[in-house]
């Protein structure tokens, strides 16, 4: 019974929306009727309660989504230069609106596409053609010091939200004619806009190709965050370790764009993401280059080490405790034997413990609000850790040893990198707990294999180091002194060009040099 | 005929890859104990053998690549096929495949018996074999650039040996060098020829050919890869000459890793099991590209997939490993390969390259006339 009547409800409904549609235009022309427009659209639209249509004279209408225009704007420039003078045309309302974007059109859909962005629609009374006069604004969040990869010397702005601020930004940065911006919108049913920018010359044409391609090429139904396009156009999603950049500091983002990478904004995500990225870059911070070279150099050797230390320092523990005591020294084996006397596990179940306690406090730590957050780090960090020692549930070696390579995996200065180091730690431990060091060098080879298959945007992921690009070995090591960075990393860099980054007499990175 | 398979220009490496695909081909499971066998011939003159030995070697590369560019494009098994006909040289093709097939499994099977000895007396030696078959086949489906990759990286895990060897130097008695060629030149050839399991590895020049670049280069690039090798076993040998007395090391079998054992370093003792499980990262290369030579070879001859060559291979490598058991076997199966490897690495090329020479020159004549 009950079934029946849904179906017949269904049936019901289905006939309504027919017939609504059978009213809607099916050429996509706009009725010159100002009634039939209005009608319409709300139709089209399905009335909703923001939507308000304002009579300005016998033949203006105008219609707006309140929320979304300016109201300073729509009082001051359009109502009242409309009421002061009759006899309007299409025309020349857009020709006299002091309005500074504005677009006329006799397509139907662009309407219905352009209101819901904001735009607000002059429909004369006699034409088929509406004015659109494209006043939006909403709240964004102002420009703050990015919060996920601060950094101590250097520029204190990060994306927001807004794909014009961010546009905006990244054109006051790099102001060029050559700067590129093409603009997509995909998500069947967000429509979201993103810009794909890169600097013509720079940026190589193939990979252009390449994103622009995979862009067109997505057929998806939502986009909210710039991270799933990022995972929809990687060249292996299924792999660990992220691909392509994404970031929140503009001078990083600038800073690729410069070397001849491709950025892509999303509109509502404050992550923009750089492709293609190498692995190597990911450990690199744009502060390096704004520190002193030997300082520099320095904290960069000491993030390479970090990452070694990240991933390796737990399962050595493990391997060595669980298979080699031999290979630890006899003035050392006294005091790690006493911390392990009365710990119940073996090496591997205590350090999973342990490194499963790590992760709940990050995760903890990052879900929490920052008032509550301090109090996680004194429960977990002090509480825990002492009282896990103190019952004997681990040793303070490994308590040592885990704080050492948190620390080290948090040097990351990416996120998303730092994250896949954490995770990837924990196959590696579990191979070195079964099988001692020649598990934990079989899950090195494993690793090395990976990273030696993948491949960002085409380019090697391992580049510069393989495929070996001698001359930009320098600089990925260590960081040179700016005047000694000659050339445009390899793997952006088109044949042809030899640009140079800077010179001595204060070129400009980019410009060419004659030799 | 001239079904000459087309590489893609994105196959191709740099041409300086050589040098590093050369070294790690060469450095495996030899050089953990090459020195008892050269010493019971030459004595203290066993270095001179070395050197004697990278000689010929530098000799085999030299014929190697002057019948490589007769071809220019083509690898050994093209090679074979242009200059014997289908029949024999698919016969020809046969041999170098079980070669590397043999090649293969000696490396595998000589490191589970080092692993099981040193550093793991308990763990299965099928499982170890699975495990690194399985890395092995991993590597393998990456494809040509991924093996490439992975020579290069291993040359990094094989420069720290000499530096570790200071250690030993400590106790060193350099007495032990002389008299310098107090052995007859006899029994110093006899110790360069029992250097050919350690040596092998760069014939792999034969196959990677067609993938290099700037081809013309090649040839210093292998030369230098040849010199490196020389170096390391020259250093090792000598550091062996004069730590061990002349009668330990004629009963040392992996006297390198005696070396290594011997090391101190502040916050690690017994060094030599951290440098055993390191050399898996050193034998990869050797894994990979004789896997990958033999499937060249395979998919020549019969148009075999990956997918079913890799069943096949890993399932005989597997039946290998748990066939050969005793130290007594594999002596004997090391004794077997290197006679092989001789005759293959250092006689067979020179033959070759008369034979293709001959073969091109009668050719020119008939065309020319």
């Amino acid at each position: 019974m009950f079934g029946m009547n849904k179906k017949k409800q269904q049936t019901k409904i289905t006939e309504q929306k027919k017939q609504q549609t059978d009213n809607l235009p099916q050429d996509f022309t706009i009725s010159s009727s100002n009634e039939k427009f209005i009608q319409h659209i709300k139709q089209k639209i399905h009335s909703p309660s923001d939507l308000i249509c304002k009579v300005i004279s016998d033949e203006i209408r105008i219609i707006y989504l309140t929320h979304l225009v300016d109201g300073k704007s729509l009082k001051e420039d359009i109502l009242k230069t409309l009421e002061g003078q009759d006899d309007w045309t299409p025309r020349t309302i857009f020709e006299k609106l002091p309005i500074p974007e504005m677009e006329s059109s006799s397509n139907f859909k662009t309407c219905i596409q352009e209101i819901l962005k904001g735009g607000v629609l002059i429909h004369v009374e006699g034409f088929s053609e509406v004015v659109i006069a494209k006043i939006t604004t909403y709240q964004t969040r102002s420009l703050t010091a990015p919060e996920n990869e601060s950094q101590v010397v250097g520029s204190q702005i990060g994306f927001n939200e807004s794909l014009p601020t961010n546009v905006s930004i990244v054109r006051r940065y790099i102001t060029n004619p050559n700067l590129c911006n093409e603009q997509f919108t995909i998500g069947k049913h967000t429509n979201t806009s993103l810009s794909l920018l890169y600097i013509h010359g720079i940026a190589s044409e193939d990979q252009v190709n390449t994103v622009r391609q995979r862009i067109q090429d997505l057929d998806i139904n939502d986009l909210i965050d710039s991270a799933n396009l990022a995972e929809l156009i990687e060249d292996s999603s299924s792999s660990i370790f992220p691909q392509l950049l994404l970031t929140e500091r503009p001078d990083r983002f600038c800073d690729g764009l410069l070397s001849g990478k491709l950025g892509i904004v999303v509109n509502g995500s404050s992550m923009a993401i750089v492709s293609p990225y190498s692995f190597f870059e990911f450990f690199q911070s744009r502060e390096d280059q704004n520190l002193r070279w030997p300082i520099g150099t320095f904290v960069r050797l000491l993030r390479f080490i970090a990452i070694f230390i990240a991933i390796f320092a737990t399962p050595m523990y493990v391997a060595t405790l669980t298979f080699h005591y031999d290979v630890i020294p006899q003035p050392l084996i006294i005091p790690l034997s006493e911390s392990r006397a009365i710990v119940p596990f073996p090496p591997v179940m205590e350090a999973l413990l342990m490194e499963l306690t790590i992760e709940l406090l990050r995760e903890a730590g990052a879900r929490l609000p920052t008032k509550v957050g301090q109090t996680i780090g004194i429960v977990g960090g002090i509480v825990l850790g002492t009282a896990a020692v103190d019952a004997g549930l681990t040793s303070n070696v490994l308590i040592i040893i885990m704080a050492l390579s948190a620390l080290a995996s948090f040097t990351t200065p990416n996120y998303v990198m730092g994250n896949s180091i954490r995770v990837v730690r924990f196959p590696i431990m579990i191979f070195a707990g079964f099988w001692g060091y020649y598990g934990l060098m079989l899950a090195f080879c494993i690793i090395l294999i990976h990273l030696l298959r993948q491949s960002s945007l085409g380019a090697p992921y391992l580049a510069p180091f393989y495929p070996p690009r001698w001359k930009d070995w320098p600089n990925s090591i260590i960081r040179l002194p700016l005047p000694l960075i000659k050339r445009q990393p390899t793997n952006t860099a088109r044949e042809e060009s030899n640009n140079a980054l800077i010179n001595r007499s204060g070129g400009l990175r980019g410009e060419k040099v004659k030799e | 005929m001239s079904k000459t398979s087309q590489i893609s220009n994105n196959e191709k490496f740099n041409v300086s890859l050589v040098f590093f695909i050369i070294t790690t081909c060469q450095v495996g499971v030899g050089i953990h104990g090459f020195q008892r066998l050269i010493t019971q011939q030459a004595k203290q003159d066993a270095w001179i053998s070395v050197i004697l030995s990278f000689l010929f070697a530098h000799i085999a590369v030299f014929f190697m690549v002057k019948t490589l560019q007769l071809y220019q494009t083509k690898d050994l098994y093209e090679i074979h096929e242009d200059l014997y006909g289908k029949y024999v040289g698919t016969l020809f093709n046969f041999l170098y495949i079980f070669y590397y097939a043999f090649a293969f499994f000696v490396v595998l099977r000589n490191y589970i018996e080092v692993i099981v000895t040193w550093v793991f007396p308990g763990l299965s030696q099928g499982f170890i074999g699975i495990t690194i078959l399985l890395t092995v086949i991993y590597a393998f489906t990456g494809g040509f650039r991924v093996l490439v990759g992975i020579a290069f990286f291993s040359f990094f895990s094989i420069i720290w040996i000499p530096f570790l060897l200071w250690f030993p130097l400590e106790f060193a008695h350099y007495n032990h060098l002389s008299p310098v060629l107090a052995t007859d030149l006899a029994s110093i050839v006899k110790g360069a020829y029992t250097m050919t399991f350690t040596i092998v590895g760069f014939e792999i020049l034969y196959f990677i050919y067609p993938f290099i670049k700037e081809r013309k280069k090649a040839e210093k690039f292998a030369h230098l890869g040849l010199l490196a090798t020389l170096l390391l076993y020259l250093f090792i040998m000598l550091v062996s000459i004069v730590y061990f007395s002349e009668k330990q090391l004629e009963r040392t079998i992996w006297a390198t890793l005696t070396l290594f054992s011997v090391v101190r370093l502040p916050f690690i003792e017994r060094v030599e099991i951290i440098t055993i499980c390191i050399w898996l990262v050193i034998l990869l290369p050797n894994l990979c590209f004789f896997m990958w030579a033999a499937y060249r070879g395979a998919s020549r001859i019969i148009k075999i997939k990956p997918r079913a060559f890799l069943s096949i291979f890993f399932v005989i490598m597997y039946v290998g490993i748990l066939l050969v058991q005793s130290r007594y076997q594999i002596n004997h199966m090391n004794n077997f390969f290197s006679q092989w490897a001789f005759i293959i690495v250092f006689i067979y090329p020179f033959l070759l390259y008369i034979f293709a020479k001959t073969k091109k020159s009668i050719k020119n004549r008939v065309k020319n006339h």
